[in-house]
């Protein structure tokens, strides 16, 4: 018997690479896609923020006028030179492109803030590195956030009668101490592949549905050119000739999504992680595309229909997986893309591109595998048309 | 149903028969397509069913090959029951489907080959069937081809020889020379003549008559899913006893001619064909004058008359009231 399952399955796929279909739809079209659409988009996704120039002027003697100024100096990733100047200049430097920024801290902003009477910045933006210049201004309303909830605490100390040193001390405690409720990064952000890596791993999933449809569809070309007839005929199981096909698209869909990934990596440079996970997301998504297949073998009449079939099909799902641009949603929409098998697949990539392991992809490699087995539990259940026809 | 064989269907499947059917029903919706089909095949025997398009031949074929599992009814080959999920008896049926099964894209011996894998052929054993079979079937010398080049009746070779290759203990042949020119026809009748000689038991539906009356040992006669009448060629010519066929071509009014010729009692079956009329009649030398007579007196002017012994096609349209094309 297995004899026979391999001697159909090896004949299927030589016959897929004679005819030329595979190399062509299952690498040499994905491949040029990959190709064009990083030359269009493979940069936007690693921006370099440019450099900026901050006119401040630091009128205050206490603490945290400094702690304002200091907290801009520390941001990452951007090339930042600070410059003292008196705080007339300041406009006018803004205004000639000198400056991106200008930090004007007043004289009592310490004394101020630790009274409870609350303090003002004076903080005045240029029309260059917009970027850059609104992620110092977060940075500093997060500062200035901290500092209010101290004069907040100043104030309900003198209201509660305690002597301004005390009062003080607490204000100072509120600076200093960190933030007790913080949000923390997640894994989410971790998950997210570079736009080079999600082209090729968002085009890897697209064609590789088209690739796992040339061995389950093979069944209605049989059908059509009366070999499944003499197929069925022959002294083996009935389900051995659905079983080839099924084994045949798996391997084709494996070798294609491997050769691509591959290729993809080393001509784009990008890294999609630890190679042992990245075959079981492959294998996981080929089951789930190579599932899908036999819904449309079922309810197809003919090739030609089953071909618009796995387009739509693939077309939508490979959409919807971000192969062309990254899609969210949230709600029951958000909750569909995603359990569809090729965003499943991106994001365990993503995953493992930030250097998750096979126990980080557990949940993208169950929703591959619980599409699979819906697949073929729906292909069982909807009514075989093309043998009715 | 006239029977004129000395076999008994009404008796349990034994090992002697290559193939026992046992009144094979099958209905697809309202239409009955086959209805209580009943035969056997012994070693050696060539079997045909004749009968016109939508007869049931094809579907009772696919019951026997195990492709279609019979609402009622049962299979044996070689005493195994066969259905759509055994395995053993598949082995010893060589199927020749009516419609061609091959790969166009492999070639003729890559054909041979990948199904003869399937049969559990392998090594030198399959080499050498594919070398012989490529000979029978005349392709030795486009063995390499691939097969969407061929002819027709290529491909209709190829298509035999597939369903040759394991040395089936029953070949099956649905319809092989359907759509193939006279010449590859002839070959192909050759090759089962030669297979049968060698001892195959042949399986042979058509609705050729000069094929059943050249290759088939015994007919069996279907239509409407039903065996009209079983037996060797004799036996069936038989049944219409002393029945000759006249065939009058002419111009005129034919239909005025038919009707006036039913109403003669030597006439037992008229049929019209364009400006032919078929008539079975009895005595027909000593009819053929009053039937001429009345033809003309209804307006037909006869242009031809032909008097013919009773064959194949003549107990069809005795059995069925209709030729075997209709």
């Amino acid at each position: 018997m297995l004899r026979q399952l391999w001697t159909m399955t090896a004949s299927d796929i030589r016959l897929r690479i004679r005819d030329k279909s595979v190399p062509i739809f299952g690498l040499l079209v994905p491949f040029a896609l990959i190709f064009v659409m990083n030359l269009v988009f493979g940069d936007t996704g690693d921006t370099d923020l440019d450099a900026v120039t901050v006119a401040a002027a630091q009128q205050d003697s206490g603490e945290l006028g400094a702690v304002v100024v200091d907290a801009v100096t520390e941001v990452p990733g951007i090339d930042l030179t600070v410059t003292d100047v008196p705080a007339s200049e300041i406009r006018p430097l803004v205004e000639a492109g000198d400056a991106q920024l200008g930090i004007t801290v007043p004289a009592d902003f310490t004394e101020n803030v630790t009274g409870g009477q609350g303090a003002q910045l004076k903080l005045i933006q240029g029309e260059s590195a917009a970027m850059e210049v609104g992620i110092l201004t977060s940075v500093i309303e997060g500062v200035t956030g901290q500092f209010a909830a101290a004069a907040e605490a100043t104030t309900a100390a003198a209201g509660l009668a305690l002597p301004p040193d005390e009062a003080g001390r607490i204000a100072q405690q509120v600076i200093e101490s960190e933030a007790r409720v913080s949000a923390v990064e997640g894994r989410t952000a971790t998950e997210q592949l570079g736009a080079g890596a999600s082209i090729v791993a968002g085009q890897a999933g697209l064609f590789l549905l088209f690739t796992v449809g040339f061995g389950v569809l093979a069944l209605l070309n049989e059908r059509q050119q009366g070999t499944l007839a003499r197929l069925q005929a022959m002294p083996m199981p009935p389900g051995l000739v659905v079983l080839s096909k099924a084994l045949s698209s798996f391997i084709l869909g494996v070798v294609a999504t491997l050769v691509l990934l591959t290729a993809g990596s080393l001509l784009f440079g990008v890294s999609f992680g630890a190679p042992l996970t990245v075959l079981v997301l492959v294998l996981c998504v080929v089951a789930a595309g190579t599932s899908l297949m036999f819904i449309i073998a079922r309810v197809a009449r003919t090739p030609e229909q089953a071909g618009v079939m796995q387009s739509i099909f693939a077309i939508v799902l490979g959409v919807a997986g971000g192969a062309f641009f990254p899609i969210t949603a949230s709600g029951p929409a958000g909750m569909l893309l995603d359990l569809n098998p090729v965003a499943a697949f991106t994001r365990g990539l993503g995953i493992s591109a930030g250097g998750g392991g096979l126990g980080d992809i557990s949940q993208p490699v169950l929703i591959m595998l619980g599409f699979a087995v819906a697949a073929l539990v729906v292909s069982r259940l909807v009514p075989d048309r093309g043998a009715a026809a | 149903m006239v029977t004129m064989t000395q076999h008994d269907t009404e008796s349990p499947a034994t090992g002697s028969d290559v193939l026992v059917v046992q009144d094979l029903v099958r209905n697809f919706g309202e239409l009955r397509a086959v209805d209580g089909v009943s035969f056997r095949i012994a070693p050696g025997e060539t079997y045909g069913v004749l009968g016109p398009n939508g007869a049931g031949k094809t579907t009772s074929i696919s019951m026997i090959a195990g492709l279609l599992r019979p609402d009622s009814g049962s299979v044996h080959v070689a005493g195994q029951l066969m259905g759509p999920r055994q395995v053993g008896p598949k082995a010893l049926l060589g199927l020749v489907p009516q419609e061609l099964a091959i790969y166009p894209e492999l070639s003729a011996a890559e054909n041979l080959r990948f199904f003869g894998r399937l049969q559990g052929l392998g090594g030198a054993e399959l080499r050498s069937r594919t070398d012989e079979v490529l000979d029978i079937i005349g392709l030795s010398d486009r063995a390499k081809s691939a097969t969407k080049e061929f002819s027709g009746g290529m491909k209709r070779r190829l298509n035999i020889g597939i369903g040759l290759l394991h040395r089936p203990a029953l070949l099956i042949l649905d319809e092989p020379t359907v759509g193939v020119d006279p010449q590859s026809r002839n070959s192909i009748l050759e090759s089962v003549e030669a297979l049968a000689t060698e001892g195959m038991s042949v399986l042979y539906t058509t609705h050729y008559m000069e094929e059943a009356e050249r290759l088939c040992d015994r007919i069996a006669i279907v239509d409407s899913g039903r065996i009209q009448a079983e037996g060797t060629r004799t036996e069936l010519i038989r049944i219409v006893g002393e029945l000759d066929e006249i065939r009058l071509d002419g111009s005129g009014d034919i239909a005025a001619a038919a009707g006036a010729l039913e109403r003669l009692p030597a006439v037992e079956h008229v049929l019209t064909e364009a400006r032919t009329l078929r008539l079975t009649v009895r005595e027909a030398p000593t009819a053929v004058a009053g039937i001429v007579n009345a033809a003309g007196q209804a307006g037909m002017e006869l242009a031809d008359v032909e008097i013919s012994r009773p064959d194949l096609e003549s107990v069809f349209l005795h059995l069925t009231g209709k030729a075997l094309r209709d």
